[in-house]
């Protein structure tokens, strides 16, 4: 019943394709950079209680680095970030993965249809015969289907969506922090001090989303463990194009049928 | 001849018998030295009775021709010598009776410990036949040298209720340093706060450096900062006598009083916020003196407190923005804190600081009552962070779960 696509002539298993190109790499990279250097230097502020963050702060003049080193990073990632953004408006191919990575309708539906499936819980009542008349009439609920993404799945979507939100809180926040005097001559104190908490507590939310979302997807998770080589060298093979991003690879396959169909038209007249 | 004057003829005459009874028969020091000179003179035990005559000249008695006998009062009337070895102690007290006197209430002559009482005499400080003035540099008692002569004993010999190291800690004080390395002499030493012969034992009401003393007796020398302390609200309620009100030594610590800019001292800019909050995050204290407590939690929570505790020194502590001295409440108009002096206080960090740093607390116990807004992100973001986070983990077990039967239903 599964509709599985299977490795089609046109696209070998073993051809590469681009995912990430350099600058997108880079890109990746000072995220990298930035994001871990701002946490180290920042969360330890919202724990400092405890002895492990307070040894690390034992040397002289320690917490001065630590806010120059912070706010080093800081101005990297708002570069890093206009870059990224130029690069999104001034390339073609920035533009086109700008309008696939919009999350969409379906996205909502994929992780729904995604999550049921692999809980197969329908799927198993069906077989023990429960509600068996309501299934065959609808089988949708049964999520016997994977649903199938684009170029970028739900998952990527969102955490695209959860970097541009939450470096625009941080952005803004932490330059107010940056700048006490400047942000205290426009706001009022207690304003100044929900720039301080909103600062902490979406650095945590940064930091876990990172560490238990990402970290699941592009290492742990048995697909990819390891790590996802992605981010390293920018290719993605056929084989993966089939099972990860199976619509994006039908667009590739519907492209190369047609352009095979025009060569075979302009052999055979 | 009424009675006063027949008094004074008596005293009269029977001075003119001392004087002659003395001129005719009493031994001169050269009588004296013709023994005591002799560097082998010995007791039977063994001990030196050599006396070193350039010493006895250059010290206070010998400069003013006191004799020997003026103070071993019992050789006055021996004849036949050598005289028994065994002498009565000398009696300072028939010259210096006031000293005696106040020597006599202290506590190095009534040891209040029952068990091995350790009286001290004056020898045991001044010296004996060497005894020079207090402000010649080579007196024992010269300010300078008092903590060698006092730790003589205190060292080891007298056990304290706070252990020895305690009386060793002055050896790393401010003090210490500017007396025995910059050779300040009115740099304080032990007997500037305790007294010298009316040293009293610290927990005793009446000694200069109990709780109620201490203030005037730092204040002999911080002449300033008791004036600053009695005008603060700490010092309003120590006039009051209130037990419980920060004395000096309660912030500065005793002997070991270190300069605020020492790593080590208690005062110390990221040290300050513990001692205050010894007193401002006591319950009860709190309750009795109707302050508020959380002060410490409050500053941590800040980012003052929390580069504080880090160890940035540049960052307000209590002392920047409350005073230190003379701090006073914050209703008081003269208080840095007072609303009207927010921006200047403020602004000694953050130049053309204005009225918004009025607008808000700076110790917010609870953002729900003082701070909606930041109570309100607060509570969005726990609720976001819990349910992104459930939901993670949610669909990250669906994943594997999913992963887990496939591969079990392949094998």
């Amino acid at each position: 019943m599964e509709e599985r696509l299977n490795e089609s002539p046109l696209i070998r298993d073993d051809e590469t394709f681009l995912r990430m190109n350099l600058a997108e790499r880079l890109q990746h990279i000072l995220m990298i950079v930035t994001f871990t250097t701002l946490v180290i230097t920042g969360l330890p502020l919202l724990f400092y209680e405890m002895k492990i963050f307070k040894s690390m702060f034992a040397f002289e003049k320690a917490f001065y680095i630590r806010g120059i080193l912070h706010r080093a990073a800081a101005v990297i990632l708002v570069v890093n970030i206009v870059w990224h953004a130029l690069y999104t408006i001034f390339t073609k191919r920035g533009r086109v993965n700008f309008k696939e990575i919009i999350p969409k309708f379906k996205d909502a539906r994929d992780a729904w249809e995604i999550f049921w499936h692999n809980v197969g819980l329908t799927q198993f009542l069906y077989k023990k015969g429960v509600f068996k008349k309501f299934f065959d009439r609808h089988p949708y609920w049964l999520f016997k289907k994977e649903p199938e993404f684009g170029r970028y799945n739900f998952i990527e979507k969102f955490e695209y969506l959860a970097v541009a939100w939450g470096s625009f809180i941080m952005i803004i926040s932490g330059f107010f922090m940056w700048n006490v005097e400047l942000s205290l001559r426009l706001f009022p104190l207690w304003v100044h001090d929900i720039f301080v908490i909103v600062h902490g507590y979406e650095a945590m939310l940064a930091f876990l989303a990172i560490i238990i979302w990402h970290m699941y997807n592009v290492h742990l998770n048995p697909e990819v463990f390891p790590m996802s080589k992605i981010w390293l060298n920018g290719k993605i093979t056929g084989h993966e194009l089939r099972t990860l991003h199976p619509l994006e690879y039908r667009k590739i396959l519907e492209e190369r049928r047609k352009a095979a169909e025009r060569a075979y038209r302009i052999k055979s007249p | 001849m009424n009675a006063t004057s027949f008094v004074r003829w008596f005293a009269f005459l029977l001075g003119l018998g001392v004087c002659a009874a003395s001129f005719g028969s009493t031994a001169s020091n050269d009588d004296c030295l013709s023994c005591h000179g002799d560097k082998d003179l010995k007791s039977a035990q063994g001990k030196s009775l050599f006396l070193d005559q350039e010493k006895f000249k250059a010290s206070v008695h010998g400069q003013a021709e006191i004799g020997c006998t003026d103070c071993h009062a019992d050789l006055q009337k021996i004849k036949d010598f050598p005289h028994a070895e065994k002498l009565r102690p000398v009696d300072c007290a028939v010259c210096h009776d006031k000293e005696a006197a106040r020597v006599k209430m202290s506590v190095h002559m009534q040891p209040h410990r029952a068990e091995n009482p350790i009286v001290v005499t004056c020898a045991d400080c001044h010296g004996t036949h060497d005894i020079r003035k207090k402000d010649d540099a080579e007196s024992s008692v010269f300010s300078i040298n008092i903590p060698d002569t006092c730790d003589r004993c205190h060292l080891e010999r007298v056990k304290i209720k706070n252990g020895n190291e305690f009386i060793q800690q002055y050896t790393q004080s401010v003090h210490y340093r500017a007396l025995e390395k910059s050779g300040l002499s009115l740099s304080a030493n032990c007997v500037t706060c305790h007294g010298g012969h009316d040293v009293k034992a610290a927990g005793d009401p009446q000694s200069r450096v109990s709780r109620r003393s201490i203030i005037h007796t730092c204040g002999r020398c911080h002449v300033g900062i008791e004036k600053n302390y009695l005008e603060g609200v700490h010092g309003k309620d120590y006039i009051k006598s209130v037990k419980d009100v920060p004395v000096c030594t309660d912030c500065h610590s005793e002997h070991g009083i270190l300069s605020p800019l020492d790593l080590s001292s208690r005062v110390y800019a990221t040290k300050v916020a513990a001692v205050c909050s010894r007193c401002h995050d006591d319950e009860r204290l709190a309750r009795q003196y109707g302050f508020l407590t959380s002060r410490l939690k409050t500053y941590s929570n800040s980012y003052h407190g929390t580069a504080s505790k880090f160890g940035e020194t540049r960052v307000a502590n209590c002392a920047s923005c409350h005073g230190f001295h003379d701090i006073r409440i914050s209703s008081d108009p003269k208080s840095p804190i007072n609303a009207v002096n927010l921006s200047k206080t403020c602004g000694k960090c953050h130049p053309g600081a204005g009225t918004n740093f009025a607008k808000g607390k700076v110790h917010v116990v609870s953002t729900k009552v003082e701070n909606k807004g930041a109570y309100a992100a607060k509570v969005f973001y726990i609720i976001v962070i819990a349910a992104l986070i459930s939901v993670f983990l949610i669909f990250i077990a669906a994943d594997l779960f999913h992963r887990i039967r496939t591969q079990w239903k392949n094998d």
